[in-house]
């Protein structure tokens, strides 16, 4: 087991946006985050790396209890990867920068080694020819390969994608979904926030559907998209497939 | 996360101030004025620290055609005395409002500077014996010619701002207006343009209007011995005083002072009538002193930009900080230098600071801490709205890759919020440098305060202010297309 977490909640103000999860990930696991929008997918991402702070539950992930207020944030975050919808490349940097960036700085690897970790990287999603090339230049799915590829330079344990494919022309999403899906088999433990339900089924080993804050299933793709156990999840699929 | 904020702004803090005290005090070392005296003697003599301020030929000037040292006819009498006495001769350069704030700290120990031994001022400094009594006169346009203090009822009176005319010319019976203005060659021109009849100044300097400006004519007023005459002054209870009025006694009686008269006061002559109102020849051999300006004016602009640049980043980073006391000082900060004039501000830091806390504050360290503290106040609000306009996923991004705050700020947000902000950057420092004309005021050498000088030394203004017009503007001009190549390389990425 990878990732506890234990009746997670999130509030803001009076409002309730998750309301008590509690679930485990197993290594290598392959999880798909689905339900409809305000259903709190996004959130319940964000937390497990901290970009949203929990109001109460806990995470635990490996040995570090995350939610704990001695907790070294900066160190855990290097362990888990995060892939935005809107990319968020640097714009002052050229792609290769943007990928040497943190495991130089933060890590302290060899600007050498980096520049050659890198390359590989580029190789594996494609983009070898564009190192030397400013964001500015690339299109969407190019932008969030590189983005994937920046993540997977500091070596991350586990993986997030907040809906990495929502913002690009849908004649993009392949070439990113196929990046993912590559991922996915190489044993990376991974949670996806997706609206893509043919790739869920196909990649995931785990679908979560979330609704109005709580995880109402946690279960393997084929039984989820041939017969839901809820009415809500069924509800969900009629009006998505 | 607080805690890593807090250490990274003090640890800024620590960087700024070193970069602050390094390059400022070494440029504040070199920048002393005046001259010293022969350095060549055998044994070790004490140094005395005259201070004068050199705008009031013969008396005193800057000698900008040559080496641009002080110098006239007060000089020749303080070098006689020293060398008499066996002190070596510091010379301070000073703006004349400051010289008897400057006896009072403590910063110098004489003051020689065509300065009358007035009742007012004899109850703050000690005085010697008078060593020379100008007379007053009249200068007036030569068609009107007037010659006595009658003449001058219903007319505009002008005088020197702080000189012992100004009290005859307040005491002027009938006159409808008395104009005090700063500089010799302003009554010049005063009187040129009709807006004041006449002026009254003391002989030497009316010579030298009258000798450099046709259609100008003067005339003495009886000579009144009872305004004390031009003394030295001194610190009250100065121990020098008993020796330099014998010394003083002693030139008087074997013709020292007349001799030195001589070399000083000029002599009437025909002014050139052809000279036209604009002529740039008067500006012949003043030009390399002049230019010498620039590099103290640019020496300037570049550490109060640097200065405002770091102040105002950390001062930035305090305004969007979650530390409410922070918060608090930076808002603080800015609404006070933000409303209060900058020359207040200048004017403060450099008196008030030797009289304060001891420290004798060079004029150059003074002026960058002014403006560099006031340009910080605007750039706070410029570089926060530069940080706000960056796209918070930015911030995200480096968080989710464990990148840690400072660095976070330093080579993710920073940059970006740079680019966002560059043209209004490009305006502060195009600001900076033709507000740094202001520094003149505190006696800094800069392009401003040289043409101040030349105008004192040539009693004309229009050529010497052309040109340094046309200095600034190029100045500016180049800045300006240095900022586009810089803007065109940080946009590369677009």
């Amino acid at each position: 087991m990878v990732i506890n977490v234990q009746n997670l909640t999130k509030a803001y103000g009076k409002h309730q946006v998750l309301k008590g999860i509690s679930t485990t990930v197993a290594k290598g696991e392959v999880v798909a985050i689905i339900g409809p929008s305000g259903s709190g997918k996004s959130t319940f991402l964000r937390c497990l790396n901290l970009l949203e702070v929990p109001t109460s539950g806990s995470i635990v992930i490996g040995n570090d209890e995350i939610t704990s207020p001695k907790a070294d944030i900066a160190r855990i975050r290097q362990h888990i990867g995060m892939v935005f919808q809107h990319f968020h490349l640097f714009p002052h940097m050229t792609v290769l920068q943007n990928i040497t960036f943190a495991p130089t700085t933060v890590k302290g690897v060899s600007l050498e080694q980096a520049n050659k970790k890198a390359m590989e990287l580029l190789e594996k999603v494609g983009l070898k020819d564009k190192a030397n090339v400013y964001p500015s230049k690339l299109s969407g799915g190019q932008k969030q390969r590189v983005a994937i590829a920046r993540s997977l330079a500091m070596e991350p344990d586990i993986m997030l994608f907040d809906e990495p494919t929502s913002a690009l022309d849908p004649e993009m999403v392949k070439e990113v979904l196929n990046v993912i899906k590559d991922l996915a088999q190489s044993g990376m433990t991974m949670l996806i926030v997706t609206h893509e339900m043919k790739f869920a089924r196909e990649a995931a080993d785990t679908i979560y559907f979330l609704d109005q804050g709580q995880l109402i299933e946690a279960t393997p793709p084929q039984q989820f998209f041939s017969k839901p156990s809820s009415e809500r999840a069924a509800r969900f699929l009629e009006q998505v497939l | 996360m607080n805690k890593h904020r807090l250490l990274y702004v003090s640890m800024l803090t620590l960087v700024l101030l070193m970069a602050l005290f390094g390059p400022v005090g070494s440029i504040a070392a070199q920048e002393v004025t005046g001259q010293a005296a022969e350095q060549t003697s055998e044994q070790p003599k004490k140094t005395l620290i005259m201070g004068t301020s050199p705008d009031y030929p013969p008396y005193e000037s800057v000698d900008a055609k040559n080496s641009g040292e002080i110098i006239g006819l007060d000089i020749d009498i303080a070098n006689y005395i020293l060398g008499e006495l066996g002190y070596e001769l510091k010379i301070q350069s000073m703006d004349f409002s400051g010289l008897i704030a400057a006896l009072q700290s403590g910063r110098v120990d004489f003051v020689m500077s065509g300065m009358s031994a007035t009742e007012e001022r004899k109850q703050s400094v000690d005085f010697s014996e008078p060593y020379y009594f100008a007379r007053n006169t009249i200068v007036s346009k030569a068609e009107f010619g007037y010659e006595t203090l009658e003449d001058l009822k219903g007319k505009v009176v002008g005088a020197q701002l702080g000189s012992i005319q100004e009290a005859v010319a307040n005491e002027v019976e009938g006159a409808t207006e008395v104009r005090k203005l700063n500089k010799i060659a302003d009554l010049i021109q005063e009187i040129n343009s009709n807006r004041i009849d006449a002026a009254i100044v003391e002989d030497a300097v009316a010579i030298e209007m009258t000798n450099t400006s046709a259609g100008l004519a003067m005339n003495f007023l009886p000579a009144d011995e009872a305004d004390g005459g031009y003394a030295i002054a001194f610190p009250k209870n100065s121990p020098y005083v008993a020796e330099f009025n014998q010394v003083i006694a002693q030139m008087e009686e074997n013709g020292k002072l007349d001799e030195l008269m001589q070399k000083w006061f000029p002599e009437a002559k025909e002014a050139d009538a052809s000279r036209g109102i604009i002529d740039f020849s008067v500006l012949e051999g003043y030009v390399p002193y002049i230019l010498k300006g620039i590099g103290v004016t640019l020496l300037f602009t570049l550490v109060s930009a640097l200065l405002g640049l770091i102040l105002g980043s950390i001062l930035s980073l305090f305004k969007i900080s979650s530390i409410k006391p922070l918060k608090w000082f930076a808002t603080a900060y800015t609404s006070v230098f933000r409303g209060t004039p900058l020359l207040v501000q200048l004017t403060l830091i450099y008196y008030a600071t030797p009289q304060l806390t001891g420290y004798d504050i060079p004029a150059l360290l003074a002026a960058g801490l002014a403006f560099g503290l006031n340009s910080a106040a605007y750039l706070s609000e410029t570089i926060r709205a530069g940080i706000m306009a960056v796209d918070k996923g930015q911030q995200e991004a480096a968080m989710a890759l464990g990148i840690p705050y400072s660095k976070m700020m330093v080579s993710i947000i920073f940059p970006q919020a740079l680019r966002n902000i560059l043209p209004a950057l490009v305006n502060e420092v195009v600001a900076l440098i033709k507000e740094s004309s202001l520094v003149s005021v505190i006696g800094v050498a800069d392009l401003m305060r040289r043409a101040d000088v030349v105008r004192a030394d040539t009693f004309r203004s229009f050529e010497v202010l052309l040109l340094v017009a046309a200095i600034y503007y190029v100045l500016v001009l180049i800045l300006t297309s240095l900022a586009r190549a810089l803007e065109r390389r940080l946009r590369r990425g677009d």
